[in-house]
């Protein structure tokens, strides 16, 4: 094992760049659609959880128009059906591998219930893996993105509501104007977290053939008989990836930090 | 002040946490008049912010009604003089009611100006430059036109709840509800607040007032109202309250605030 990293395997790794270039390309392009994917079944999933449809709110009162005393009676009444659908949907989603939830999607959903039309993006993308991939990715982290983005809502000051309202402002405006905005700053770093753990994740899709950058890594290994250069050029690309993203990230994150310094 | 003039109407409102066992309001009536300055004092928790805040249904009560224009706003909807049934939208209301807070609440993330147009051009669809101006002539009227465009954090207390002021003022409402308004203010930068809310009183502005301030109360209070344990237990003009108070806990109260 005296040569097992030598400028030879590398030589060998790089008679393969593009493949490379296209694997880099699918875990970008993986990413992107995830985080898009993502980040609006979040706020869809965080507004779901937060809403106060109570269907049932009749069974607390009485003919009389006041609270009855039954505790079995009031503990209906305060169902949501649409918080609860959303806050099932994230838990069972946090609480299962991300790869069993892949082989289900790409298996189960895809596989036998919806026909997928087949055809190839980019001249190399195939639709009937890179869907069920990209579908699988975004409906995991929509999940976490819900629990980092209503964090986010309730860690604003209920004040801010009711000045917001005060002004005659719809519930929605006073998200979209007030809270939103202030959340969103207060919860960068969290989901700068998140889309970084999106690009290092959607490396799991090669299990699907998705040819992203793992799967070229493992046809470069196979073809050549050589282990760990191939795997060094991928622990690069995906550190290049991820770090600026990051940096990013923080970038705005500075930026809308304008109104908390002096 | 005429009599028949009812801005607000508040008619035996109550308001009741736990199944009832803690009354924060109960069984309250009061009228507050178009030009009015009513001052609310009394103790904590005996009820005057949970008043103060249900006028515009920041708090939902129990039971009891509301009327501000002769509408119950709590109700769901209401019925016009030609028989015709309306939804009533709270927002609506609320563009008439302006509202200042114990701790401010300017929007940290926007700069002065930029709080104070926003309702006014989202809501009022007002044009941004009209709004704009207005709130210029409102800051300049405050002292603090120079300030227009730092961020709330970089302001002093007084000069915050001078901001708040001029953002409600930026809606035109009828009614002005202050929540403690200098509570939380050095003992300093009371007065540069309450020189403001003189100023607005003068100027015929409808004013309910919930402070501990009892200078401002006898000094710019047309009514003063006396609240315990959910409940309005004397009111009268400030010659009245203070200097001849009849109910012993008013006695009380003011022998340890005066």
């Amino acid at each position: 094992m005296n040569n097992f990293i030598t400028a030879n395997g590398f030589e060998k790794t790089f008679r393969y760049i593009k493949l490379i270039e296209q694997g880099i390309f699918t875990t970008v392009m993986l990413a992107v659609f995830t985080v898009v994917i993502g980040f609006i079944l979040g706020i869809l999933l965080a507004v779901m959880r937060m809403t106060d449809i109570r269907p049932l709110r009749f069974l607390a009162y009485g003919r009389n128009g006041r609270i009855r005393n039954n505790p079995v009676l009031i503990a209906i009444s305060k169902f949501n059906p649409v918080s609860f659908l959303a806050t099932a949907y994230v838990e069972i989603l946090r609480s299962t591998p991300v790869l069993v939830q892949i082989l289900i999607i790409y298996h189960g959903v895809f596989g036998k219930l919806i026909e997928l039309p087949s055809f190839t993006l980019f001249g190399y993308l195939k639709s009937n893996r890179f869907i069920p991939g990209v579908v699988a990715l975004g409906m995991n982290s929509g999940a976490y993105l819900c629990e980092i983005i209503r964090s986010g809502i309730q860690s604003i000051d209920g004040g801010q509501n009711e000045a917001a309202r005060s002004l005659g402002m719809t519930k929605t405006q006073t998200l979209v104007h007030i809270i939103l905005p202030q959340a969103i700053k207060n919860i960068l770093p969290a989901i700068a977290n998140e889309f970084v753990v999106i690009i290092k994740e959607s490396s799991i899709t090669y299990t699907i053939g998705v040819q992203d950058l793992m799967f070229a890594v493992t046809a470069v290994q196979g073809a050549n008989y050589i282990v760990m250069e191939p795997l060094l050029v991928a622990t690069a690309v995906y550190f290049c990836l991820c770090f600026p993203t990051s940096k990013i990230i923080a970038y705005f994150e500075r930026r809308m930090s304008r109104g908390d310094k002096r | 002040m005429a009599t028949n003039d009812k801005l607000l109407q508040v008619l035996n409102l109550s308001k009741h946490y736990n199944k009832g066992a803690i009354k924060a309001l109960d069984d309250v009536s009061v009228d507050i008049h178009a030009g009015e300055v009513v001052v609310v004092i009394g103790p904590s928790g005996s009820g005057k912010s949970t008043l103060l805040r249900s006028l515009n249904l920041m708090e939902t009560p129990t039971d009891g009604s509301i009327f501000f224009h002769d509408i119950d706003i709590t109700k769901k909807s209401f019925t016009d003089e030609a028989g015709k049934k309306h939804k009533v939208n709270i927002n609506l209301h609320r563009q008439k009611m302006g509202m200042v807070f114990q701790h401010f609440n300017l929007f940290p993330h926007k700069t002065i100006l930029e709080n104070m147009i926003l309702a006014p051009v989202k809501v009022l669809k007002m044009p941004k430059e009209q709004a704009k101006e207005k709130a210029m002539v409102l800051l300049t009227r405050v002292g603090l036109a120079d300030r227009a465009d730092a961020y709330p954090i970089q302001l002093s207390g007084g000069q915050k709840q001078r901001i708040a002021i001029v953002r409600a003022l930026m809606m035109e409402p009828e009614v002005m509800l202050f929540d403690e308004p200098t509570s939380a203010l050095d003992p300093e930068m009371v007065g540069e607040v309450l020189e403001v809310m003189k100023e607005l009183a003068h100027a015929g502005m409808t004013m309910v007032v919930v402070t501990h301030e009892m200078g401002f109360a006898r000094e710019v209070g047309d009514r003063v109202l006396f609240m315990d344990e959910g409940k309005i237990l004397e009111q009268g003009t400030p010659e009245e309250i203070f200097g001849s108070p009849t109910h012993p806990r008013l006695q009380d109260f003011l022998s340890k605030v005066l």
